[in-house]
């Protein structure tokens, strides 16, 4: 009973706040993600570390299953932050990470576990579901404080920002060796500032649903014999 | 050479035709087999490929699969995350041992080798491996195989994802001799597999014998070609199909799928066999049946043979059926048919050689053989020769083929009268013969005497009575000759000498033989007398009796013989008559005649020549122009010569003689007729005769006496023939009395020994040049 009580205070009190200290409180960011092609970026991960620590708060954060999908596919956290893995489905999953930044594993399961898992540790976590090997979702926690994933368009809105200077961190699951790339520092100022950010991608190495089998022999063969054939 | 005997070409003939067919048979069969066998063993392997294939595939599904679920394994993938190589490799070794993988690998993503199952690959060998296999993976296999030190080994690979990409595994598959076993127990089929890597040597698996291992490597290196191929790899012949299962840098691997044709072909041996069996027995049984079909035809046709041989030999007794319904059957039958038609012309042949044809009597010859044979027997024969005299005659009168119509009569009147033992034989046309066995001579006498009369009995031939001239000579074994051509001889001498006789009967008389050889002799020398200058002319004074002078001789001819002396005119003369050659002589008594003529009338003797002029030459129409040509040349008168003819050689064909005669007379030869009296001619005949003398026989003259008959003859005849205008000589004037009687009676010449006897030549000259002897004188 306590707990919904307390998350209900914090928003409030959060609210409170902006209102009162419209001034400090006044930068925002509009960040378009692409790769080197100029693509727009889905599911890229931007995060902020700015001029003032903001105070970690112990939250908690979904990451629903839906149609053997993890919803959202890239979740970022702060550290410290606990993540529930309700499961939408009526089948069950069998939740699962070994990244070294969250080893965790969700035995067969419906409905929402017991407890969320904690993720303290910065870094990339890749979940997967061991029974369904194309469920692949990601857990991206991070330090700073300031952070926001992009939409289809690969649009990043962050308002409400305290003016000042940002080191821009950048991550998408495709990032190479999956780790955050520095993006530079952006000066915010009360203006919302339009910036254009490109990252660098891997080739994707994302699991493909099951498919049909391929005979690869009989495909060998039958080349072999074209070209024994004269 | 061809086979000479019917038999054999049939049979040969036969057997090379079946041997054609079985031939050409049997190379069809081969190649159709042949064709068969090669197509077959190309299905096999067609069909080998695609077990080996499957086999591949499958073996290479269950390493991707067990690698996939290796890979997917949870408790593999939080083995691999906890990075713990034991564990790891512990794991491999588990899940390589449930599909007995031959080595099992981890690779991290950045292709180091992180766990092993086997030894002997190492860290770089790995990491090849790892890129080889991947880069076939992006080519879209999923399972390759890749020469691993000395193994070939079916390598599949697969990510572990912890969701994502954590490292990869790799399962390799030895490929032995094992799976090479064991495809030729699928298949039936020999497998080789070659791996070549570059700088290493190749590797060979294969399921075929060591040794024939070792050629095929020999061949491969020589020659690694032709995909697929007949082979030979030593004693045997394969059918290969060859395949290219991977290749890629610095390595490839082929498979070759060998089917051995010596083994495919011997599935068509027993074919061959039985076909080889069925040519033999074929040619087996062609060669029976053509045996016995020529066997069929070639002894009946040695049958043939044999007796036309037999035929040949004269034996026309041999049977001929053969019962055949053929041919050959009907070829048989004309052979009876021929044999039998020989048989009776044989038979018919030797009848006609032995009788005669006419009367089918037995002829000369059967008659000899049966004297012979019962000579030699001994028995006592008598021949009983007949010969017929007037045969011409009869022909003459009652038109021609009445002879033969007399003959048939009389042979049958003759056979009629035979008793048993008799036989009659006829030995020429005219002469029959009788041969009486067991009867002597006198007995033959009276059987000769019965007969004589029998066959002078008138024969009717038409509407005409004839009657035969029959004499009959007998002859007798043995009184009268040892041999039967003596004895038939002797026989024809005494029918001969009976013709003289009126009983026309007459017995062998002892010595008739030799004279009857000096005749034949004579008969022989006197051809060549002429020529060999044998012959010589004597002449006879014939007194003119009114003048007293001898103006006339008569010219006769003598023959010396050589060996017999002086033969006598009336020896010599008949015989030359009978055969012929009196003509020659004649021509010789001519030219002699006018030779001495001539020769007398250049010494101032003048004399007329009487010359004898026979039968035969006065039916020579050529006569008057040879005499003619003969006088021209000795330059003699024809007035000088006398030619006496006999009125019985005018009476043998009087138109032809009177021609001649009248030729001679035309040439100023004067005739006289000799021997007047004695023929019966006619005064009518002797009218019509141109000639001018006429000579009276000596037999009217010798005994010339006043009172008898011969004076009155001859004193008419002197005087008719006064009368008719015609001189007469008187023959045979012997006694002077005779003389003056003639000379009273007014006969014009007289001519005998009284004057003088025929004188050689030079005799005569002498004798005309002397005077006339006293007797002769004594007339005047």
């Amino acid at each position: 009973m306590t707990r919904p009580f307390l998350y209900l205070l914090r928003a409030g009190l959060l609210g409170l706040l902006c209102l009162i200290s419209p001034a400090l409180w006044a930068a925002s960011l509009q960040a378009e993600l692409v790769d080197t092609q100029g693509q727009p970026l889905t599911g890229a991960v931007l995060t902020l570390q700015g001029p003032l620590g903001a105070e970690a708060e112990p939250v908690t954060a979904l990451m629903d299953q839906q149609a053997k999908q993890f919803v959202p596919n890239v979740l970022v956290v702060r550290s410290g932050t606990k993540v529930a893995f309700p499961n939408s489905d009526n089948i069950r999953h069998h939740v699962y990470s070994f990244s070294p930044a969250k080893r965790f594993e969700l035995r067969l399961y419906q409905g929402t576990p017991s407890a969320p898992v904690l993720f303290d540790t910065p870094g990339a976590v890749v979940l997967g579901c061991n029974i369904h090997d194309w469920m692949v979702g990601y857990v991206y926690v991070t330090d700073d404080p300031w952070f926001a994933v992009s939409d289809a368009q690969g649009r990043v809105q962050l308002d409400s920002l305290p003016v000042g200077s940002y080191a821009v961190s950048l991550w998408h699951p495709q990032a190479p060796d999956m780790l955050p790339q520095a993006a530079g520092t952006l000066v915010l100022g009360e203006l919302q500032t339009r910036q254009r950010f490109t990252l660098a991608m891997q080739a994707s190495t994302v699991v493909a649903p099951p498919q049909g089998p391929a005979s690869a022999f009989g495909d060998a063969f039958k080349k072999a014999k074209r070209d024994a054939a004269p | 050479m061809l086979p000479r005997s019917f038999q054999a070409r049939i049979a040969s003939v036969l057997i090379l035709l079946m041997l054609v067919v079985v031939g050409a048979l049997y190379f069809a069969v081969q190649a159709a087999t042949t064709v068969a066998v090669r197509s077959q063993a190309r299905e096999q392997l067609d069909v080998g490929t695609r077990v080996f294939e499957q086999l591949l595939d499958v073996r290479g599904r269950q390493l991707h699969d067990a690698v996939q679920v290796l890979a997917a394994d949870f408790g593999f993938k939080a083995a691999v995350a906890s990075g713990d190589s034991a564990t790891i490799r512990s794991a491999l070794a588990n899940h390589g041992a449930r599909i007995n993988a031959s080595a099992v690998m981890m690779l991290g993503l950045d292709g180091n080798l992180e766990v092993s199952t086997d030894e002997r690959i190492g860290g770089q060998t790995a990491a090849r491996l790892s890129a080889q296999v991947r880069a076939l993976q992006r080519d879209g296999e999923q399972i390759v195989l890749l020469p691993i030190g000395d193994s070939i080994y079916l390598l599949v690979q697969a990510t572990v994802n912890a969701p994502l990409p954590i490292a990869r595994v790799m399962m390799g598959f030895e490929v032995d001799e094992a799976f090479a076993r064991e495809l030729r127990e699928l298949t039936l089929l020999e497998l080789t597999l070659v791996a070549r890597q570059e700088g290493l040597p190749a590797i060979w698996i294969s399921t075929l014998p060591a040794s024939t291992q070792a050629l095929l490597q020999n061949d491969m290196a020589i020659e690694p070609a032709a995909a697929s191929d007949l082979m030979l790899i030593g004693e045997e012949r394969y059918l290969d199909q060859r395949l290219v299962l991977a290749s890629g840098d610095g390595f490839e691997v082929r498979a070759l799928l060998h089917k051995s044709m010596t083994q495919a072909q011997q599935a068509f041996a027993p074919l061959d066999r039985n076909i080889l069996l069925i040519a033999m027995v074929a040619l087996l049984a062609a060669l029976g049946g053509a045996l016995l079909l020529a066997r069929n035809i070639s002894q009946p046709v040695q049958r043939l043979a044999a007796v036309a041989e037999r035929v040949g030999r004269g034996d026309y007794q041999m049977p001929l059926e053969l019962h055949r319904n053929d041919e050959l059957g009907s070829l048989a039958k004309a052979f009876h048919t021929m044999q039998q038609g020989i048989a009776e012309r044989e038979r018919q042949l030797a009848h006609n050689a032995l009788h005669d044809a006419l009367t089918g009597l037995p002829n000369r010859t059967l008659a000899q053989e049966r004297l012979g044979s019962a000579i030699a027997a001994g028995r006592p024969t008598a021949l009983l020769y007949v010969g017929v005299g007037n045969l011409r005659a009869v022909n003459d009168s009652c038109g021609p083929g009445a002879s033969d119509l007399a003959l048939q009569q009389l042979s049958q009147r003759l056979q009629d009268s035979l008793r048993p033992g008799d036989s009659l034989a006829q030995l020429m046309t005219s002469e029959l013969l009788l041969l009486l066995e067991n009867s002597d001579g006198d007995s033959a006498i009276v059987v000769g005497d019965r007969l004589q009369q029998l066959l002078s009995k008138p024969l009717r031939i038409g509407n005409q009575e004839v009657v035969l001239d029959c004499c009959v000579g007998i002859a007798a074994y043995p009184a009268d000759g040892e041999t039967a051509d003596d004895l038939l001889r002797r026989a024809s001498i005494a029918m001969q000498d009976a013709a003289q006789l009126p009983g026309r009967l007459q017995m062998y008389e002892r010595g008739r033989d030799a004279a009857h050889q000096r005749q034949i002799r004579l008969i022989r020398d006197l051809r060549l007398a002429p020529d060999n200058a044998e012959l010589l002319l004597h002449y006879q004074p014939k007194l003119d009796i009114a003048a007293g002078k001898v103006r006339q001789a008569e010219a006769l001819l003598r023959w010396q013989h050589p060996q017999l002396g002086m033969i006598s005119p009336g020896e010599f003369i008949p015989l030359a008559e009978r055969t012929g050659s009196i003509q020659n002589l004649t021509a010789w008594v001519i030219e002699e005649a006018l030779r001495q003529l001539r020769e007398w009338n250049g010494r101032g003797l003048r004399v007329q020549l009487s010359l004898n002029i026979s039968t035969e030459d006065l039916v020579d129409p050529k006569l008057p122009a040879r005499v003619s040509q003969l006088l021209m040349r000795y330059q003699v008168p024809a007035e000088q010569l006398i030619f006496e003819i006999t009125e019985s050689g005018v009476m043998l064909n009087p138109t032809l003689a009177l021609q001649v005669l009248h030729g001679l007379r035309d040439l100023g030869i004067s005739l006289s007729v000799d021997d007047f009296g004695t023929g019966y001619s006619s005064l009518t005949q002797l009218k019509r005769m141109p000639v001018q003398e006429l000579k009276i026989d000596q037999s009217f003259i010798l005994d010339l006496d006043e009172a008898s008959e011969d004076a009155v003859i001859v004193r008419s005849t002197i005087e008719m023939s006064h009368s008719l205008g015609l001189k007469v000589v008187a023959e045979g004037v012997e006694l002077a009395c005779s003389l003056r009687m003639l000379e009273r009676w007014q006969c014009d010449s007289a001519q005998g020994y009284l004057i003088s006897r025929p004188l050689p030549a030079a005799a005569f000259e002498a004798w005309v040049a002397q005077p006339l002897p006293a007797a002769a004188l004594k007339v005047s």
